[in-house]
């Protein structure tokens, strides 16, 4: 699968301290690719720095298979769509006005602003100030914007936030639309696990700075696994037993558990504890879901 | 690429709609009028023979007091609707942040010129209403015009980066109100100290001085020699003036 954006070894840091480092992104083509780490990770800095917003302090930025630099940095930019931090607006002017504007700056036909304003259905809000609009209405007429030109790349720093529930579906629904209907790569930052678990076909997850993981969401999925929880009548003698004979057995606060998910393992742990006089008095399959990966990874609580 | 700088001109200037900014020069010519209306309003032939002379050394005093309020009022305007909305980075993503930055200047120039062209057609205009019997000097008028263009470049330069650079426009405000403080009072400095005075500047190349006989109470205008050396000085001053800001500008991370 091609590859849209690529970065390597892209570092950034402020008086010696690293916000972002050596961070290798790849993003494919047509996919949705979910930006995910706690706030203050380094989410924003690191769309910033592909959006030329921000000058890299080491490393490359590739985007559609061209170096960015000062020097071609807008040309490359044309084929990207971009919604940083917060919709950007003009108050006093139109919904309508403020598309004019940006789609006389991206030298599109004016005639796309109303398939635009349709995409994010905003058809009817359009004369009206933007002063006036709600949050929502701001971030569906950023994302407008952002549509004009219908670019290549879509980068979305934290598109939800600030919406209701039924915006957020909204917006979501908008989001997922976009590879399969207008062949765009849309490249979305979060903070929330569920948000990016329900858009994107592919995970990068930062913290600290560092990317930890990257991959198809489906090999995160993979990750959880499940394992089995037992109490025994001794738990601690039947530890020793699994060690024994080698199952991948871990008292974890308090609690026995066997790391396996096989039947055969299942099958051996009952007759071990069976054949030494050990008691089974519970016995529960767990499933790690995708928020006990995340916070495996990053070491530390986020927002479900 | 010209044709990217027209568009980007266009949108910039389309960026104005509904903010009524020629009012914002059209008042100030209103005040400027009627201060300078009230005060010829009791003239005898000896103040009609010395009308423009007049008009020549007020106007550049009241330049010190006005100039720099309303062009701090024009650059706020025009800035704070960009950091108000957040739209720098966007901008950022379409456009050079430099010519950003020198369109957006333009843009608070052309205002001002509004002001600068039209005190340049008040003092005729005055001069008709108020009968004069001085001859009006074309050259002087056209110098006045372009000293006072002069003396607004920096300081329109220092507000332009300040409210372009600051969260809220209270500083870049407060700062153009203290100017003005500051650009009358330095007339009355030796100029030693007034010429280290950015908006004082306004009052810097008077073409009349003024010598009041405070027994006779008669006041006299007598010519002033242009301070050729002092205008070139201040020009090339002001060019890098606006190179710094820029810089600073461009430097900052969006």
């Amino acid at each position: 699968m091609e590859t849209v954006i690529q970065t390597t070894s892209l570092t950034k840091q402020y008086q010696g301290n690293k916000v972002v480092s050596e961070l290798d992104l790849s993003v494919p083509a047509e996919s949705i690719y979910g930006f995910l780490g706690p706030n203050g990770a380094g989410k924003s800095t690191t769309m910033k720095m592909i959006l030329g917003l921000v000058k890299p302090s080491e490393g490359n930025i590739a985007v559609l298979g061209k170096n960015v630099n000062q020097k071609n940095r807008l040309a490359i930019l044309k084929n990207t769509g971009s919604l940083i931090e917060s919709p950007a607006y003009y108050g006093h002017l139109s919904g309508r006005e403020n598309l004019n504007l940006v789609a006389s700056l991206k030298q599109v036909d004016t005639r796309q602003i109303d398939d635009v304003l349709r995409i994010v259905h905003m058809e009817n809000a359009q004369h009206k100030k933007v002063s006036r609009y709600s949050l929502g209405m701001k971030q569906r007429l950023g994302l407008a914007a952002a549509l004009l030109g219908y670019p290549k790349i879509l980068l979305l720093d934290e598109p939800t936030n600030g919406l209701d529930p039924a915006g957020i579906q909204e917006m979501r629904e908008l989001i997922c639309s976009l590879p399969k209907d207008y062949g765009m790569t849309v490249f979305v930052s979060s903070h929330l696990l569920a948000e990016i678990d329900q858009m994107a076909t592919h995970v990068g997850i930062i913290n600290h700075g560092c990317l930890i993981f990257q991959d198809k969401l489906s090999v995160l999925h993979e990750h959880s696994r499940s394992r089995i929880f037992l109490r025994t009548t001794e738990d601690e003698r039947a530890l020793s037993v699994f060690k024994e004979a080698k199952l991948p057995a871990v008292f974890e606060h308090g609690k026995l558990y066997l790391n396996t998910g096989k039947e055969k393992d299942i099958l051996r742990a009952g007759y071990l504890l069976f054949s030494n006089n050990l008691g089974i008095l519970h016995l529960a399959e767990e499933q790690k879901n995708l928020e006990d990966i995340f916070l495996s990874l990053v070491g530390r609580g986020i927002d479900a | 690429m010209k044709k990217n700088h027209t568009s980007a001109l266009r949108v910039e200037l389309y960026k104005g709609r509904h903010r009524h900014m020629l009012l914002v020069p059209l008042g100030f010519l209103l005040v400027l009028a009627l201060w300078s209306g009230f005060s010829h309003r009791n003239l005898d032939s000896y103040d009609l023979s010395c009308g423009y002379a007049r008009l020549f050394y007020q106007f550049p005093l009241l330049n010190c007091v006005l100039m720099p309020i309303m062009l701090s009022v024009i650059a706020s305007r025009l800035c704070d609707m960009e950091i108000k909305g957040g739209t720098l980075k966007l901008l950022c993503t379409l456009e050079k942040k430099s010519s950003f930055y020198d369109l957006k200047f333009l843009h608070e120039a052309l205002y001002a010129m509004v002001f600068i062209l039209g005190e340049g057609i008040c003092i005729p205009v005055l001069g008709q209403l108020f009968h004069f019997t001085e001859p009006l000097s074309l050259s002087l008028l056209l110098r006045h015009v372009l000293c006072l263009a002069l003396a607004a470049f920096p300081v329109l330069c220092l507000q332009h980066v300040l409210s372009l650079m600051a969260e809220n426009q209270i500083a870049p405000l407060f700062l153009g109100l203290a100017g003005s403080f500051l650009g009358l009072f330095s007339c009355f400095f030796s100029h030693r100290i007034s010429r280290l005075i950015l908006w004082g500047y306004f009052a810097a190349f008077l073409p009349y001085g003024l010598d009041y006989d405070s027994e006779s109470r008669i006041s006299t205008f007598y010519p002033v020699e242009f301070p050729t050396a002092t205008f070139i000085l201040f020009t090339l001053f002001s060019l890098a003036f606006y190179i710094i800001c820029r810089r600073i500008f461009l430097k900052k991370e969006v």
